[in-house]
């Protein structure tokens, strides 16, 4: 199977163009990053990508399927997988429950007990009802919840956000790992610390468009420029 | 034999079967509108027609010779009916969903309910065109005549069936939903659909099949109740209200609650027949009011998260069109002439139902509760002011302020009970109390059932003007109206209708700055109810009449179609819409029965394809343009907003 | 008030919170001092929100005692606790997005005024708060667009809008519950600056995971975990504590 390739994605809320033709690529087993400031799309790009945002046009290429213009339901079930930002952890469900819900879709995902393991305070309050976790809780959840699935590609969006320090250095062990075991990741990240450790490249998002690329060499020989991208 | 009371236990233990066997239909009516609810997130008010769909269905298979001669159908009986006609209604509400149900999941409870509401118009209103108020014959089928005899007493065979497949058939759902993933997946997508597809599940398809899914049950209801009850186009619509309220002291959303609570009121109403007759149709609502009390979110109901208060009004609070000085002397004016351009008593039905409309506009719109009881604040005021005016000689003008006082007394014990609630429970519980208040108008004395309160004096204002001269009587309307107009904004654009803003925008917030919300709510309820109180008031005297029709829930109904059509929570919506639903009622009176469905119809277009209404379209226009303006004088386009989730 | 209200804002004693069996607080003593900013910091789920709804009456209590100002306000309403001068902020940016920038601080101005159940006049009677308005927004840096809807604003904005609307209640005691969650690192820098600024003559309470941010404002930090206190003190105690570091920081890899 081969990676996620993006071709002048447009994309729209309601009228106002929120993607004005964004182009990047992951490789499969890549980790690679959209920075950008608050607004910039990278939300926005996931998603497009995902099928959520229903006014898109452009080419979103994932195992040399074009995905435009499907629903999301078939998306996922090519095998990717999204961690939303505001977490989408289901009030109604408990936490198993939670956990539970996305169906599998392919094999190779994570067993329950390397999830348990991963993210202990999971595995204790796992009959409570979901959004009565901590807001760090809540998104340890929702990045546990789409490592079950066995999708290929998962789109993380700010997975660190409000997460303890030792939690995001866990959660970067984690994605570590799921690249060694093969999984491509596609990371949207404020925390350029947390990224520039993690990612193969960098993509640098304003304005709807990609306005730069950065290895994972540029980064660490320039922690400046990314820096600079990001303000203001 | 003993006797409990002087009742011989045969009526006893024969009152509480039929409680129960009521019991059972109540059970499995409220578990699909309780799965509907909670599932979808639609208060579904067609249940009830649907039931009706129901037992029609095994009407018509029985009848399939008669119906269409000559094509040599046979004629099937109750066992075919138990497995087609649940089918075929639920294939209907797969339709249903498709073509209506599914436009409103994302809109707020207001427009299903509305649409709902229209849909059981049509098709009840179509049943009572073709079949009129008799009801059909259906009989019980062979195999399950006769009975057993218990010692004490005799039990039909067909009432131990409709109780034992009932509640079978109540456990498999409860156990379906509750014990599957499917339950878990239901529950999900009523929260964020979205985010469960993009998990891979196609939620449209599985939101229909859960909607044909508790359709269904209620036309097996129908097909069960077939055999017992009349099979006629009412039948539904006389359970419906029941239901919500066996659904709302069960606790919203939960199943189980549903079954039990179905059950336990069956024969509690059962026993009530025995005791106290009179009380039989009454005491559900007021075990939900007493419920209520102690446990507002029912009794086995979990303290949902705290749903958001209804946000859809439409207005742009600069525009012009809410200017409430220059509107008031327009509206002035404009009704000034009224009388000389149409009949004033069309001009003052326009006036009170606008004065109505306004009234609910205050709570609706403005707090954001999703009312839908008024016409319990309405009726009320208006029976007082009639047999004040009439039996007691009140002064007019005294009979009106009785009336207003009357309402304003129902409305903040309905806000209290009601208030810590909201959505769709908030509209549920409003409904029901109004029931209350309705059975009670058919049973009092002192209300004359269904001639209701007749040739009321119009009598002299203030003891000089005579208001039987038309005019007289106009602008005394007139007046009054303008008066509620004035309070309403006055109210609206006041540091207290800040706060209501706020509560509507974001109550939590509002509670951390220190606002006790819910004494604002209730205190806009009350007055929300003491302006209602008014218009029914004024309305008796005008039309020298209260009647049942003032506290049906048609007249909550018609508030609620009124202000949508007009524009929710704009200046001049509820006026609008008051013009347009009056002119509309006169226009369509020479249909006869035809009328309900023609107004039901109205419901289902106005939510599909006006769901801003009136002035709130006109709004958004004069807006637009403005803005196309400033840009073309050279101005920057302002910043779209963000759209605002959850 | 039988007793002088001290040093100490608040005084909790023996606080514990229990949600069916699990204890998300359990038996934390904490005082914060007058005119400190005092910082809660703690592994995800340590009890630090909890925590913060016990003291803002959010939620009742199980045990343990709470005093404010030297005054017992265990059993007292939200409503009530906040007009005495507690205010929060929310871990997810809470404001009334369909109202202006300007409507927002004034709907907070107006509740210490007692006019907010006057129905029958006119909203032209808050006028005299518009200077006060503008100032609060001028403070955090929104005054420009004081009449654009809420909504519209991007993240950071709205931020710093939840906390002009906070101040406006003139809080004796602010509770910030991670103020800098979701922002980009210019944001970060204007909201500390912010805190900072506002922290003169009043006191704060706040979660944060940032912990340059916790490093550079707060005067006393307590750790929680497992809803227990771990260690209180200074920042360069707290983060040099093992237990602490284990439990929260980690090693910087
Ligand atoms: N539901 C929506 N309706 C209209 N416009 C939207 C909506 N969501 C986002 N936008 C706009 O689209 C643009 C891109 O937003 P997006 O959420 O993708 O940004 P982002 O890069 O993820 O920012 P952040 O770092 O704040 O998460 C922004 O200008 C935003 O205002
Ligand atoms: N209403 C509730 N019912 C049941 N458990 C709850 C409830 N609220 C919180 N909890 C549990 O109590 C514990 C403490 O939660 P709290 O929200 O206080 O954590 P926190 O320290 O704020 O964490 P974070 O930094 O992740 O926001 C968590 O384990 C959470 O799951
Ligand atoms: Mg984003
Ligand atoms: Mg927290």
């Amino acid at each position: 199977m081969s990676g996620l390739s993006v071709r002048d994605l447009q994309g729209w809320y309601g009228e106002s163009q929120a993607l004005h033709g964004m182009n990047f690529e992951v490789a499969r087993g890549e980790v690679v990053t959209l920075l950008g400031r608050n607004g910039a799309g990278k939300t926005t790009t996931l998603r497009a990508i995902m099928g959520l945002l229903r006014k898109r046009s452009g080419e979103v290429r994932f195992g040399g399927e074009n995905l435009i213009g499907r629903m999301p339901e078939y998306i996922a079930r090519r095998g990717i997988a999204y961690c939303p930002e505001e977490r989408g952890i289901f009030a109604s469900l408990t936490v198993e429950e939670n956990l539970f819900l996305p169906p599998v879709v392919a094999e190779g995902g994570m067993a329950l007990d390397d999830i348990y393991t991963l993210f202990p305070n999971i595995a204790e309050r796992r009959n409570s009802q979901g959004t009565k976790l901590s807001g760090g809780e809540q998104q340890m959840l929702a990045i546990a919840r789409i490592l079950r699935t066995g999708a290929t590609l998962l789109l993380l969006d700010e997975p660190t956000e409000g997460l303890a320090p030792v939690i995001v250095q866990q959660i970067g062990t984690v994605i570590r790992k799921l690249k060694e075991r093969g999984f491509t990741v596609l990371l949207v990240e404020q925390n350029v610390r947390f990224a520039s450790r993690l990612a193969d490249r960098h993509y640098v998002v304003e304005h709807g468009t990609v306005i730069d690329t950065l290895t994972a060499a540029d980064v660490a020989g320039d922690f400046e420029r990314i820096q600079n991208y990001l303000k203001v | 034999m003993m006797t409990l009371l002087g009742i011989s236990p045969q009526l006893l233990f024969g009152q509480v079967l039929i409680g129960l066997i009521n019991g059972v239909f109540y059970a499995m009516m409220s578990l699909g509108v309780a799965i509907i609810f909670g599932m979808l997130r639609i208060g579904n008010f067609v249940h009830g027609a649907q039931y009706m769909l129901g037992a029609f269905g095994a009407w018509y298979l029985m009848h399939l010779p008669d119906l269409f001669p000559g094509l040599g159908l046979p004629s099937l009986g109750y066992w075919w009916a138990l497995i087609l006609v649940p089918l075929a209604v639920g294939a209907i509400g797969a339709i249903m969903e498709r073509l209506f149900i599914r436009r409103v999941y994302d809109l707020e409870h207001a427009y299903g309910l509305l649409l709902t509401v229209g849909l059981a118009m049509v098709i009840e209103g179509l049943f009572n065109v073709g079949y009129g108020a008799a009801g059909q014959q259906y009989d019980i089928p062979g195999s399950l005549r006769g009975g057993v005899n218990l010692g004490f007493m005799f039990l039909p065979n067909y009432r131990l069936w409709v109780i034992v497949a009932g509640i079978s058939v109540c456990i498999a759902t409860w156990y379906t939903i509750e014990r599957t993933r499917l339950g878990a997946y239901l529950r999900a997508a009523t929260e964020n659909p979205d985010l469960v597809r993009a998990f891979g599940i196609n939620v449209p398809r599985m939101l229909m099949l859960t909607y044909a899914f508790g359709v269904g049950l209620a036309g097996l209801a129908g097909v069960m109740a077939a055999p017992i009850y009349q099979v006629s186009p009412q039948m539904g619509q006389s359970i419906i209200i029941t239901i919500f309220a066996v659904v709302v002291i069960g606790g919203m959303g939960s199943i189980s609650g549903a079954i039990f609570t179905g059950l336990m009121l069956g024969m509690i109403e059962g026993l009530t027949k025995v005791f106290w007759p009179q009380a039989s149709t009454t005491v559900i609502f007021v075990i939900m009011a007493i419920v209520l009390v102690f446990r507002p979110a029912g009794l086995f109901g979990k303290e949902t998260v705290a749903a958001h208060a209804a946000d859809m009004s439409t207005a742009r609070p600069d525009g012009i069109l809410e200017n409430g000085r220059l509107w008031l002397v327009i509206l002035g004016i404009g009704g000034a002439v009224l009388p000389f351009l149409v009949y004033p008593v069309f001009g003052m039905k326009i006036l009170c139902l606008a004065l109505f409309a306004c009234a609910y506009n205050l709570i609706f719109g403005y707090v954001g509760l999703l009312a839908f009881g008024h016409a319990a604040f309405y009726g009320s005021s208006a029976y007082v002011a009639a047999y004040t005016a009439a039996s007691w000689g009140f002064p007019t003008e005294l009979a009106i302020l009785s009336g207003v006082a009357m309402a304003t007394l129902i409305g903040a014990l309905f806000g209290w009970l009601a208030i810590r609630r909201q959505g769709l429970y908030f509209a549920m519980i409003t409904l029901a109390l109004a029931q209350l208040v309705y059975f009670y108008a058919i049973q009092a004395p002192w209300t004359h059932g269904e001639d209701g309160i007749q040739s009321v004096p119009r009598g002299y204002l203030f003891g000089f003007i005579d208001l039987s001269q038309p005019l007289n009587m106009y602008y005394f309307v007139l007046t009054v109206f303008l008066i509620g107009f004035a309070a309403i904004y006055r109210i609206v654009r006041s540091p207290f209708g800040q706060v209501l803003k706020s509560i509507r925008e974001n109550e939590p917030r509002a509670v951390s700055l220190g606002y006790s919300t819910d004494r604002f709510k209730l205190i806009a309820f009350t007055l929300s109810a003491m302006l209602a109180g008014l218009a029914g008031g004024t309305k008796a005297i005008v039309f020298q009449i209260a009647s049942l029709a003032d506290l049906y829930f048609m007249t909550s109904a018609d508030a609620l179609l009124m202000t949508l059509i007009g524009g929710v929570g704009t200046l001049l919506g509820p006026v609008v819409g008051a013009v347009i639903v009056v002119t509309m009622q006169k226009e369509f009176a020479t249909l006869g029965s035809w009328v309900i469905v023609v107004q039901g119809s109205a419901f289902v277009l106005c939510v599909l394809f006006l769901r801003k209404g009136v002035v709130g379209t006109l709004e958004d226009w004069l807006a637009a343009r403005a803005e196309r303006r400033r840009i073309a004088s050279g101005g920057a386009p302002a910043p779209v907003a963000k759209g605002v989730h959850s | 008030m039988t007793t002088p209200a001290g040093d100490n804002i608040i005084e909790a004693r023996g606080l514990t919170k229990r949600f069916h069996g699990f204890s998300a607080v359990s038996g934390v003593d904490l005082d914060v001092r007058r005119h400190s900013i005092h910082a809660l910091i703690g592994p995800n789920g340590a009890g630090k929100t909890t925590f913060f709804n016990l003291i803002t009456k959010v939620l009742q209590p199980s045990e343990g005692t709470i005093r404010f100002n030297g005054e017992d306000i265990t059993d007292e309403s939200p409503a009530r606790v906040a007009r005495r001068g507690i205010v929060r902020s929310f871990q997810i940016s809470a404001i009334f997005p369909r109202m202006t920038v300007a409507e927002n601080v004034r709907i907070a101005l107006q509740r210490p005024t007692g006019v907010s159940f006057r129905f029958w006049q006119s909203e032209r009677t808050l006028s005299l708060l518009e200077s006060r308005v503008d100032e609060l927004l001028d403070a955090v840096g929104l005054l420009p667009l004081r009449d654009q809807t809420a909504a519209g604003l991007p993240y950071g904005r709205k931020r710093a809008l939840e906390l002009a609307t906070t101040l406006a209640l003139e809080p004796e005691l602010l509770l910030l519950d991670e103020p800098t969650s979701g922002l980009g690192g210019e944001d970060v820098e204007r909201i500390s600056a912010l805190i900072r600024q506002v922290a003169a003559n009043r006191t704060i309470l706040m979660v944060e995971h940032n912990l340059s941010v916790v490093a550079r404002l707060a005067d006393k930090i307590t750790v929680l975990a497992r809803g227990k206190v771990l260690a209180e003190g200074p920042y360069s105690d707290v983060s040099t504590d093992p237990r602490v570091i284990e439990a929260y920081i980690g090693g910087d890899e």
